[in-house]
């Protein structure tokens, strides 16, 4: 019984599907990191068109105050268990568009990622492995950082 | 050009001036003669007008209106300007909607963002600016950023109640018996990217389309008057990063008419050879996104493969694949090692053994044929009515094309020609990123030839020619700058204060924003299936759309 | 009992469809990434062939979600029902010499209209997912399949009319190379009536990811999801088996007779959908009515004309 039930913990950490939801300019990387000289599937990982079918949103880059409702929502959507990668300097503090008031400066305190990826934008070596990273996190048993805060809680939407 | 002089002459204006080789520069007096002067030059043929842009002089107390008006065929232009009391209340003008169908959004933009009121506009609502912003005029020079700012939650909340109850009204009207209904295409569908297209629609049947953007909106014009001349490229690069490149030439440009500095030969031929591949960069990008919204993934793969290539001359020249922040006021950022060239050369090998492939296997494709050689199509009275450029304008057969109009950089040593197609249709505008790919490849051989050969017997030192030093402060002046983007027309307004350090106002007009505002045109009456396929021919990007 | 047992859990039924599912769909993927220029999965397993059992399983474990809104028992019986049918026809094929688990002189009607359901089924998950692209994609799964279904069925009735019998076993004994020739016709019009009902480019109407999200699947999370992915390439292979037992002498190998050979006649069926899914871009729905109405049943009743004017040529004696 165990052994089933550990083969469907490690099936859950090794196949990673992302929704489909771009906020910025860092998605263009992420289609490079698709691309055949990175090709992610060799990973495992696989971009599904309905975030009901997908256990990794990314959050590629800014999130512009308009487009936050609409981030929300799609993580709403997505079944448990659920995790978050956040992409570039924007993610982390606004990057380039600190200054910029269209601009959530801190996505992430609302989002509360599991993986950060550096850069502006991240090379897809680096995408690959972030997402690398949270494979191992879901190996751990770690649960995901969202599901433990953050402001998205405490909003509606 | 003379006549359009004397015709600007007739009316009564502060000055009327040459400006460059095919502008003309002319202040008007008053506001009240703003639609005849537009009439007249709608029967001399300036049927396109390319942008509106406002510049708030707080000081003065005047909001200045320049607009932009083009002739795509003769290439006669002209840069009207107009004053309007800034007080809230008197700022309005008529609006040229009625005779300039590309105004529309243009006007709604100045709306928005500067609450100015154009008179007898159809459509005058907010645009792009998201609802936290409902009556506030953002880029007005005396709007507190920061007081809003402290606000954000509340902003937020107030973004979604608006969201909600636009929803909540969408099928009130609509019969609850019909088919009818209103489908939010967008933000988060698979082929939308942040946009969202509110599709009234009868089964499969568009009734109309309302855009609604401003998803990546991150008030770009504004960001660049808070960093300093040099700093403002990292925010014009990020127009879209799919061709950064000649977005930050336009805006070097602009800097350097009003510092007066002309840079040297090597950066110019350098800042062609760069353009271009960033040029092939984004086409490579259009070219997969129009097979991709169709359902076929292979195209966009093999062009990503090449694609790859191009970025590692990039990288090597630069050091970032993308944001690579290359071209400044004054030449280029970097020198160049020659040994940059075995990349690019690399690149090319590339490119020339998969290019037949491409073309036998997707562009004679005859499934793409039969599916997009009648949709979509544009006449090319439509493309000046609504003040296309680019590829689109040139797949209705209009010759246009900034290289050759109103060279910059080196493009006025390379004999270029116009690629046009003829029939406007999206399959006409997917061949004209296929030619014009081609063609780059082209013009970067022919560049990078010449570099090597003008270093060889040594006219140019690649590692001390790339920069001339431009002043840190700029005196009081303003410039317009056009670069052939690799979508369309980027036009840069820039103006500067005394003594500035950093600009007083950026006006970027491009080109996406007046292909978006086609969507509704071209798909009243088509299927559902259309949508992708047209969006995807347009060759929209939606950095550029918001800024 | 026990091999009623053998015939619903092992083979022809749950566990041989489980494994084709699983084994079709690593192949696709690494098939559709070798013409992408890629790779595909590569790293579980030999040449990633433990992804998709990864990806399958992961959807067992994850949560399913009910959105508000729909009716619990429609969203929620409908993909288990699709895995039902879906599976049914295997039931008729003769995998091999004198192997049928449900004899009967009517199998090639059966396989038929259990075919024919299916989308219907589809339809009906879309119409209860309360979501209006589901709805969409529903309604274009039903447009769709009815238009293709008649020459889907005017086709596969060209064996039958050829050998005087619906009986499958019977079809397959009474084949051989010309026979095949004189249905190649048929077999073309079997094919692409194949790719509009499963749904492949360019006939990938009712699943357009980029026009209408994921259609009919759009809600379904988790378990359900699996389901219907199993239902989809049980689908796959009551179809592949159809084509392979009309036209192209199901198990009867080169030197002997063996499962070994239906099989690989299926995968062959599945290497030419996929390297015509590589290459084409996919028509409208009205694309599709106007080439199936005007071309494909047409030519399917020029087809029967023609089996029959061969039959009287080369069959009435036998
Ligand atoms: S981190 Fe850089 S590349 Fe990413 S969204 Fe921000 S500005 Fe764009």
């Amino acid at each position: 019984m165990l052994k089933i039930l550990d083969f469907f913990d490690y099936a859950k950490s090794e196949s990673l599907w992302m929704a489909h939801f771009c906020t910025g300019c860092c998605s263009l990387e992420m289609a490079a990191a698709m691309g055949p000289r990175y090709d992610w599937e060799r990973y495992g990982y696989m971009p599904t068109p309905t975030p009901r079918q997908a256990d990794v949103l990314m959050i590629t880059g800014l999130v512009s105050k308009k487009i936050l409702p609409a981030l929300l929502r799609t993580y709403a959507q997505m079944p448990e268990p659920k995790y978050i990668v956040a992409l570039g300097a924007c993610s982390f503090d606004g990057g380039p568009y600190n200054d910029s008031l269209a601009v959530i400066k801190n996505p992430t305190e609302i989002l509360p990622a599991d993986v950060f990826i550096a850069g502006c934008p991240p090379k897809p070596e680096a995408i690959i492995e972030g997402l690398e990273a949270v494979k191992k996190k879901i190996k751990e048993g770690i649960p995901s950082a969202a599901s433990q805060g953050g402001l998205w809680k405490e909003m509606e939407f | 050009m003379e006549h359009l002089k004397e015709l600007i002459s007739r009316f009564s204006c502060a000055y009327v001036e040459d400006y460059k080789k095919i502008w003309i520069k002319a202040k008007l007096n008053s506001k009240d003669d703003l639609l005849d002067v537009a009439k007249a030059l709608q029967t001399e043929g300036l049927r396109s007008l390319s942008t509106v842009s406002p510049t708030d002089f707080a000081e003065d107390g005047i909001m200045e209106i320049n607009y932009f008006f083009e002739d795509l065929d003769t290439k006669r232009n002209l840069w009207l300007k107009v004053d309007l009391p800034r007080d809230e209340a008197v700022c309005e003008i008529e609006s040229l909607t009625p005779l300039f169908a590309s105004a529309n959004w243009h006007e709604r933009e100045a709306y928005s963002m500067f609450g100015v009121r154009f008179l007898h506009h159809p459509d005058l609502r907010d645009i792009i600016k998201s609802e936290d912003f409902r009556d506030k005029y953002p880029f007005r020079v005396d709007f507190d950023w920061d007081a809003h700012e402290k606000e954000t939650v509340a902003n937020v909340q107030q973004i979604v109640d608006a969201f909600k109850k636009e929803q909540s009204e969408n099928e009130v009207d609509l019969e609850s018996d019909s088919s009818e209904t209103i489908l939010n295409w967008g933000p988060t569908h698979p082929a939308s990217g942040p946009i969202r297209l509110r599709v009234h629609c009868d089964g499969e049947e568009i009734i109309s389309i309302d855009p609604d953007i401003g998803y990546v909106w991150r008030a770009l014009e504004h960001l660049v008057t808070k960093k300093d001349f040099i700093g403002a490229i990292v925010a014009v690069e990020r127009l879209c990063f799919m061709d950064n490149i000649n977005s930050m030439v336009g805006y070097a440009m602009a800097v350097e008419e009003i510092a007066g500095v002309t840079i040297t030969p090597f950066a110019s031929w350098m800042r062609v050879l760069l353009g271009e591949t960033a040029r092939i960069s984004s086409h490579f990008m259009g070219m997969g996104v129009f097979f991709n919204n169709m359902g076929l993934h292979t195209l966009a793969m093999w062009n990503m493969d090449t694609r790859e290539f191009f970025l590692d001359f990039l990288e090597s020249y630069s050091g970032a694949r993308i944001a690579t922040a290359a071209i400044e006021p004054g030449g280029v950022r970097y020198g160049l090692d020659m040994r940059m060239f075995d990349e690019l050369q690399k690149a090319l090998d590339k490119f020339d053994a998969n290019i037949d492939e491409v073309e036998a296997i997707f562009v004679k494709n005859p499934t793409m044929r039969m599916r997009a050689a009648e949709v979509g199509r544009l006449s090319a009275d439509e493309i000046h009515m609504f003040g296309l450029s680019g590829i689109v304008a040139r797949a209705s057969g209009v010759k246009t094309d900034i290289r050759i109009d109103e060279p910059y950089a080196a493009y006025d040593k390379l004999d270029l020609e116009y690629i046009t197609q003829e029939r406007g249709s999206a399959r006409d505008r997917f061949v004209m990123i296929f030619e014009e790919l081609k063609s780059s490849v082209a013009i970067i051989k022919k560049a990078k030839q010449h570099i090597e050969e003008a270093v060889a017997n040594g006219e140019m030192n690649p590692t001390k020619d790339h920069m001339v030093k431009v002043p840190k402060k700029l005196p009081k002046g303003e410039a317009i700058s056009r670069v052939e983007w690799a979508r369309g027309e980027v036009l840069m307004h820039l103006v500067t204060q005394e003594k500035a350090k950093s600009p007083y106002r950026l006006k970027m007009r491009a080109p996406s924003f007046n292909h978006t505002m086609m969507l509704d045109y071209l798909l009243r009456g088509q299927t559902l299936s259309d949508i992708p396929l047209i969006f995807g021919s347009l060759y929209v990007c939606q950095g550029d759309l918001d800024r | 009992m026990s091999e009623l047992f053998f015939n619903a859990f092992v083979f022809p039924g749950l566990l041989y469809v489980l494994i084709w599912t699983v084994g079709l769909f690593w192949f696709f993927r690494k098939f559709m990434a070798a013409l992408h220029k890629r790779v595909g999965p590569s790293f579980n397993g030999k040449a990633g062939s433990y992804q998709t059992l990864f990806d399958l399983s992961k959807l067992l474990t994850k949560e399913s979600i009910t959105p508000d809104g729909v009716n619990p028992y429609l969203f929620s019986i409908m993909p288990l029902l699709a895995v039902i049918v879906a599976m049914l026809p295997s039931a008729f094929i003769p995998w091999m010499d004198s192997f049928v688990v449900i004899k009967s002189d009517y199998g090639l009607l059966a396989l038929v209209v259990l075919i024919g359901i299916e989308p219907f089924l589809l339809f009906l998950t879309g119409f209860g997912s309360h979501n209006k692209y589901s709805f969409l994609g529903g309604i274009r799964i039903l447009t769709q399949a009815i238009s293709m279904e008649t020459a889907f069925v005017l086709a596969a009735l060209s064996p039958a009319i050829l050998f005087s019998t619906l009986n499958l076993s019977a079809i397959v004994e009474q084949s051989s190379w010309f026979s095949f020739l004189v249905l190649f016709p048929g077999f073309i019009l079997y094919f692409i009536a194949l790719l509009g009902l499963l749904e492949q480019p360019p006939f990938n109407i009712p699943d357009a990811e980029q026009e209408i999200v994921f259609g009919f699947y759009t809600e379904y999370s988790g378990t359900n999801y699996f389901l219907l992915q199993v239902a989809m390439f049980a689908e796959f292979m009551a179809v592949f088996a159809g084509a392979v037992t009309l036209f192209l002498g199901a198990y009867k190998g080169i030197f002997f007779d063996s499962y070994l050979f239906f099989f690989l006649k299926m995968l062959s069926i599945a290497l030419v959908m996929m390297t015509i899914r590589a290459a084409t871009p996919r028509i409208t729905l009205s694309q599709m009515l106007n080439f199936s109405w005007k071309y494909m049943v047409p030519l399917a009743l020029l087809n029967i004309a023609w089996i029959f004017f061969a039959k009287s040529l080369w069959f009435m004696g036998a």
